[in-house]
């Protein structure tokens, strides 16, 4: 109620305002109108200008009058508030046919994810830039103009040169089978089986390893459509933790220059997980920790250890 | 078919001392709680016992069983001991009534182990009471370490864990997977749990005529 | 002879006293054609489907009476199927007035050690044979049109022959025993392939001599 008595305040004010200003212009282009005519038509010369500049002054006072006036009026009409978030956007929501433009909810909308954005995005470039995590070569060199050059050498390599390095890995360690799928276009997923212990699904780009999956040796790696299933995890506890840990092994060999090195540390490491259900803790002694066998491999030693024991 | 391969192992649990059948069962239930494990549901498994009515060729009848586990509803397994095995769906056990003028069920032989289901991190235990003609003769206990399917490999883990629950009452490495090279566990069927629980239940029953088992 | 068709004895799982109902006839290879076109037509929409099966039919001989036969087929194009066992009982004599041939049957699908088991239960080999044909559905009838091979060396279903010029054709459903509807419907079933096929009951024990 009270904001209705005020919107009709304001709006008697805006009309007394708005004829004000009409008055102002009138009164202005009446000075003009004068000054323009100039002293003609008159009979002498000295009456011409006492009359002139009478007039004039009548006219300019005219005007001073109407400017005061309309000032005071402003006054009453009152500033928009400064204060509304969305300034006089905000004033959108003074429409009372909200069914028709549904403008004023959608953007607040927008402003609340623009500012949530900003806020992340703020969050995100503080992380980043404290963690040393460099995944490709070209933020190594941070100038931009490297960039363009070290890029072809490590992200973009041929098929085949890819085909070749897995190949390679593949005949150094017989007991581990890697197949090599290349589902989506050149990327390259790895079906890594090892013995009769597990299957680990590795996602390739290029010669990075993006992602790692590790199952059971019996269970299902294709989905119903017979595609490689990429994303259901273990239904085993121990292969979810092997799971974690192969990904915490991922983001730590990184030699960006020596990318073939890096899968080749990283086939070695996960080979160490054949004696996955016959190796005891080299900590603690026990083959069972929480009903899980030993699932950590030390990166350097690839000792076997109970994920509490390793710290 | 398409059960999961993996590795277990059924043992006997002799009663405990002075107690009954029943309350060492709970003894190992608490045990098995506080471990921490899960009850999840129950089980069945039941064996009838058939032998041939004279053959023509005059040889020695054998025994064949049928038997059934609760974990695979809709299959039968039929076995010989020692000999080849069939798995076949739940019309088997028509086919055997069809069949009862050559192959005479030994209606005293039925033998059936009912219990509860544990769940423990990989982990499926099975405790359950073998019965034989309404009374209660023994205890038996399946572990089954699911993510594993070479038995040999995860034996000594398999056997810490049962000793956390089931003291000195560990059983040896199963006979049906000492004898295979490979120690693979039966692809796709329950072959080997069927061949294990046959051996407790012949066990038991032995020890049911022996007369060393009564209380 | 053998066993009654209702059992006293305890059984844990399965349908117990299941019956086929019936009708067979047979069509020349030049007439195949036409018949599979009206088939399709009659049938309930489906992709028609085709089969090889290699049938190996097992008796197992008792001291006294007639030997226990069974029936064990393997699909010789889907090899990782399970094997199908069948036992098929006597006809029921019985009505007359009934337009199918109606017998027991009990199917059971096994694993592939069936061959090895039922040597070690007794059963022996009688006869074995190839048979390919094609296979269609209209509710719960099964028609089945095809063709005998003779398996000319023991075990090898490479090397067949044609048992004859023409192809069995099989009108059968399976139903729990009593429903005796159900032969109603084959009879006016049949009635709609002729002059294509004569769909008939046929005794096979009356024709064994």
């Amino acid at each position: 109620m009270a904001d209705a008595v005020s919107v009709g305040v304001n709006l008697d004010a805006f009309s007394h305002a708005i004829s004000g200003i009409q008055a102002l212009r009138s009164s202005v282009s009446r000075v003009f109108e004068s000054l323009k005519d100039g002293m003609k038509n008159r009979d002498s010369l000295e009456g011409r200008e006492k009359l002139f500049l009478a007039e004039f002054q009548d006219h300019l006072q005219a005007v001073n009058r109407d400017l005061s006036e309309l000032e005071r009026l402003s006054g009453l009409v009152g500033r928009p508030s400064e204060s509304h978030p969305l300034h006089n956007s905000g004033l959108l929501s003074l429409d009372p046919v909200q069914d028709k433009t549904p403008l004023y909810s959608q953007l607040l909308q927008a402003y609340k994810w623009s500012n949530k954005l900003q806020y992340h995005a703020g969050l995100a470039s503080s992380l980043l830039n404290q963690q040393s995590l460099k995944r490709s070569a070209n933020q190594m060199g941070a100038s931009a103009k490297r960039r363009p050059k070290v890029q072809p050498s490590t992200l973009v390599l041929p098929p085949h040169y890819v085909d070749d390095v897995i190949s390679r890995i593949g005949r150094m360690f017989p007991d581990m089978n890697i197949e090599l799928f290349r589902p989506n276009g050149t990327s390259a997923v790895l079906l890594v089986t090892l013995g009769k212990v597990l299957k680990a699904i590795v996602v390739m780009r290029s010669l990075f390893i993006d992602r790692t999956i590790v199952r059971g040796f019996n269970e299902n790696i294709y989905s119903d459509d017979g595609k490689l299933d990429l994303w259901t995890k273990s239904q085993y506890q121990v292969f979810q933790k092997v799971t974690d840990h192969a990904t915490t092994a991922l983001l730590h060999y990184q030699l960006p220059q020596m990318p073939d090195v890096v899968v080749r540390s990283f086939m070695t490491w996960l080979r160490s997980y054949m004696k996955l259900f016959q190796a005891s803790c080299q900590r603690c002694g026990r083959f069972l920790q929480e009903g899980l066998p030993p699932t950590w491999r030390d990166f350097r030693t690839l000792e076997a250890s109970h994920d509490t024991c390793r710290m | 078919m398409g059960v999961a391969t993996d590795t277990e192992t059924v043992c006997h649990v002799p009663v405990a001392e002075g107690k009954s059948v029943q309350q060492t069962v709970d003894i190992v239930h608490k045990k098995l709680e506080q471990l921490g494990a899960v009850k999840h549901g129950s089980f069945c498994v039941d064996c009838e016992t058939y032998h041939a009515t004279g053959n023509a060729s005059g040889q020695p009848s054998k025994l064949l069983y049928v038997m059934h586990n609760s974990e695979t509803p809709l299959s039968c397994m039929a076995l010989f001991e020692g000999g080849p095995c069939l798995i076949a769906d739940a019309n088997f056990d028509v086919l055997m009534v069809k069949l009862k003028s050559h192959f005479q069920n030994a209606k005293g032989h039925k033998v059936e182990c009912r219990g509860s289901r544990y769940r423990y991190c990989d982990f499926l235990i099975k405790v359950g009471t073998v019965t034989m003609s309404s009374s209660a003769r023994g205890i038996s206990v399946e572990v089954e370490y699911c993510p594993c399917i070479v038995p040999g490999d995860c034996w000594n883990l398999m056997k810490e864990f049962m000793l956390s629950f089931l003291g000195t009452n560990v059983p040896e490495l199963p006979s049906v997977f000492a004898a295979k090279p490979e120690g693979l566990f039966a692809p796709a069927d329950c072959v080997d749990t069927m061949t294990q629980y046959l051996e407790l239940f012949n066990k038991l029953r032995k020890l049911q005529i022996s007369g060393s088992n009564v209380r | 002879m053998e066993a009654p068709p209702v059992t006293v004895m305890p059984v844990t799982g399965g349908t117990i006293n299941m019956m086929e109902y019936l009708l067979q006839g047979s069509v020349l290879d030049q007439a195949l054609e036409s018949l599979l076109h009206r088939l399709r037509g009659l049938c309930d929409n489906m992709e028609p489907e085709t089969f090889t099966d290699h049938e190996l039919v097992y008796l197992l001989k008792g001291q006294q009476g007639n030997p226990f036969i069974l029936r064990a087929r393997r699909s010789l194009s889907h090899p990782n199927a399970p094997w199908h066992l069948r036992y098929l009982g006597q006809p029921e004599v019985g009505d007359k007035s009934r337009h199918a041939l109606v017998r027991n049957c009990v199917d059971v699908a096994a694993s592939h050690s069936l061959p090895e088991f039922l040597n070690e239960m007794g059963f022996r080999m009688d006869h074995e044979f190839v048979t390919n044909g094609h296979i269609f559905r209209k509710g719960g009838m099964k028609i089945v049109v095809s063709k005998l091979s003779r398996v000319l060396v023991p075990g090898n279903t490479e090397n067949t022959e044609r048992l004859s010029l023409s192809y069995l054709v099989e009108l059968s459903v399976l139903a729990p025993a009593g429903q005796d509807t159900v032969s109603e419907d084959m009879r006016s079933f049949a009635e709609q392939l002729k002059p294509l096929v004569h769909l008939e009951k046929i005794d096979p024990s009356k024709q064994r001599h």
